[in-house]
């Protein structure tokens, strides 16, 4: 881990040109995000007489993960949203020559000393204030929902269809390749789920609008007092029907606590009514339902997806085969529960 | 094997989760030796049930093809369920049980796809009953961690 200290050095002082004694330290892996390696460190420099010290984030690239994207929309979707009424870290630099560490990475801020695993929300200090963060939580999805991609300067970086009506389609294509793709054995569920959701689709957002893509209890920082400080994970992002990321974040499979609270925080009709509050949108039963399923489809093949990269051996990381194993079936029930087919 | 596979995996898993994963450092090391700990977990879980959850499904499933195939008019079709429903699992291996299974549910796939274009009555019938084993195979594939 360390070996990596010296070439984050090298590579920062070549982005801080005016900067002397700059120094990478501290560098830790930790677990964030199943789409590329993330590692915190401290990095120290002086500009003329001033001293600096930062706390930044690693992103990069790996041989193989649980999700393959662009780094440069995740990277936009930090810039667009830093100094919003959505908070994220503030991006750094984006880097695609692999010549610095091997693989292309971003940096970003680190937002420390603040709680982001979705079993600590669901147990003492944090769970006594469910109430606030869920109220939080989907206020910023709101808010995300809410914004326009052409003032925050994503259109063009972020993926998107060509028009509001092929937002559905572009994603479920693309999930379908993926299962398609990845699959290890046939999964039948799923593929009835993606014939039932092909043959009624859903109505058109009036507008594209930006989708997180992985909006959930696990991919935000919140502190002691149940204030959501740092949304995480935009690798996913791009720009399609807004009720994506609302059906996403109420998916049975993040239930936490096994309660039926969504995100392990409050009920699912509370969640949607926050978020339609804030985005001043209506979140249409029947529209929502079709999201809910895709959610599905969608989280699937991301667990399918792990589970290839771990059996061939590309990326041994763990956590891809836990998740896939942990996860695919009761995925599987998420589908059948939301088609009305679980006994 | 003694002693026996579930408590070999028992016992693994507690102490990487309880006594050796709390001494190990960097972070995401320590969180990859619990991760392992609970993947021991679930393997442990599904060792007892490999063999007789796929024996089961594999048998309800050649029930419902052979169920399903007088009404089916592609011959095609017809003729992969027939054979589908008069195969049996000639050996016990998980390995080879495995493979059965995929190859049927690979099947249901199709027949499933097949009968939703029908609009016979016998046709909601074989649907209804495919929905009612993929949720007791949802059962049998369940894990006592999963969070749902």
């Amino acid at each position: 881990m360390q070996d990596l200290a010296p070439r984050i050095s090298a590579y920062a002082a070549h982005k801080l040109p005016h900067a002397h004694d700059v120094v990478a330290s501290d560098v830790d892996r930790i677990h964030g995000g199943a789409s590329r390696e993330t590692y915190r460190f401290k990095l120290r420099f002086r500009e003329g007489e001033r001293e600096f010290e930062r706390r930044l984030i690693l992103r990069r690239d790996p041989p193989g993960s649980l999700i393959e994207t662009d780094r440069a929309a995740e990277f936009a979707a930090y810039r667009a949203f830093h100094g919003s009424a959505v908070p994220v870290p503030e991006a750094v630099w984006l880097e695609s020559d692999p010549k610095w560490l091997d693989h292309p990475f971003f940096v970003m801020e680190e937002l420390s000393g603040f709680e982001a695993s979705p079993q600590a929300i669901i147990a003492p200090p944090y769970s006594a204030h469910a109430e606030r963060t869920a109220r939080e939580k989907w206020t910023i999805l709101g808010a995300i929902a809410a914004a326009d991609p052409d003032k925050l300067g994503v259109v063009g970086l972020l993926p998107a269809p060509a028009l509001p009506a092929d937002a559905w389609g572009r994603e479920l294509d693309h999930w379908t390749r993926v299962i398609d793709e990845d699959e290890l054995a046939p999964q039948p569920i799923i593929r009835a789920a993606i014939r039932k959701l092909r043959r009624a689709p859903p109505p058109a957002p009036k507008r594209l609008h930006v989708v997180h893509g992985d909006y959930r209890t696990g991919n935000f920082l919140y502190d002691k007092e149940g204030g959501i400080r740092g949304i995480l994970d935009w690798e996913m992002a791009h720009l399609g029907d807004p009720l994506e990321d609302l059906a996403w974040s109420v998916n049975r499979i993040w239930c936490w606590a096994r309660d039926g609270r969504v995100g392990g925080l409050t009920t699912k009709e509370h969640a949607i009514r926050v978020w339609e509050a804030a985005s001043g949108l209506r979140a249409d039963p029947e529209a929502l339902r079709w999201w809910e399923l895709f959610s599905s489809v969608k989280a699937q093949a991301i667990w399918i997806s792990g589970g290839r990269e771990y059996q061939e051996g590309t990326n041994k990381d763990p956590v891809l085969a836990f998740s896939s194993i942990w996860l695919t079936n009761a995925q599987d029930r998420c589908a059948l529960e939301t088609l009305g087919k679980l006994s | 094997m003694k002693p026996e596979v579930g408590k070999l995996l028992e016992i693994i898993s507690g102490k990487l989760l309880f006594e050796i994963a709390p001494t190990v450092q960097p972070a995401y090391r320590q969180q990859s030796v619990g991760l392992t700990a609970m993947l021991l977990g679930m393997v442990r879980e599904e060792w007892d049930r490999a063999a007789a959850r796929r024996v089961e499904e594999n048998a309800a499933l050649r029930a419902i093809f052979g169920q399903a195939a007088p009404r089916i008019a592609d011959a095609g079709l017809r003729g992969r369920l027939e054979a589908a429903a008069a195969s049996c699992d000639a050996s016990f291996l998980v390995s080879e049980l495995e493979k059965s299974n995929d190859a049927l549910r690979a099947l249901l796939i199709e027949l499933q796809a097949h009968v939703e274009a029908e609009s016979a009555a016998w046709a909601r019938g074989v649907e209804d009953e495919i929905w009612r084993e993929l949720a007791k195979s949802t059962e049998r594939r369940r894990f006592s961690l999963a969070p749902f």
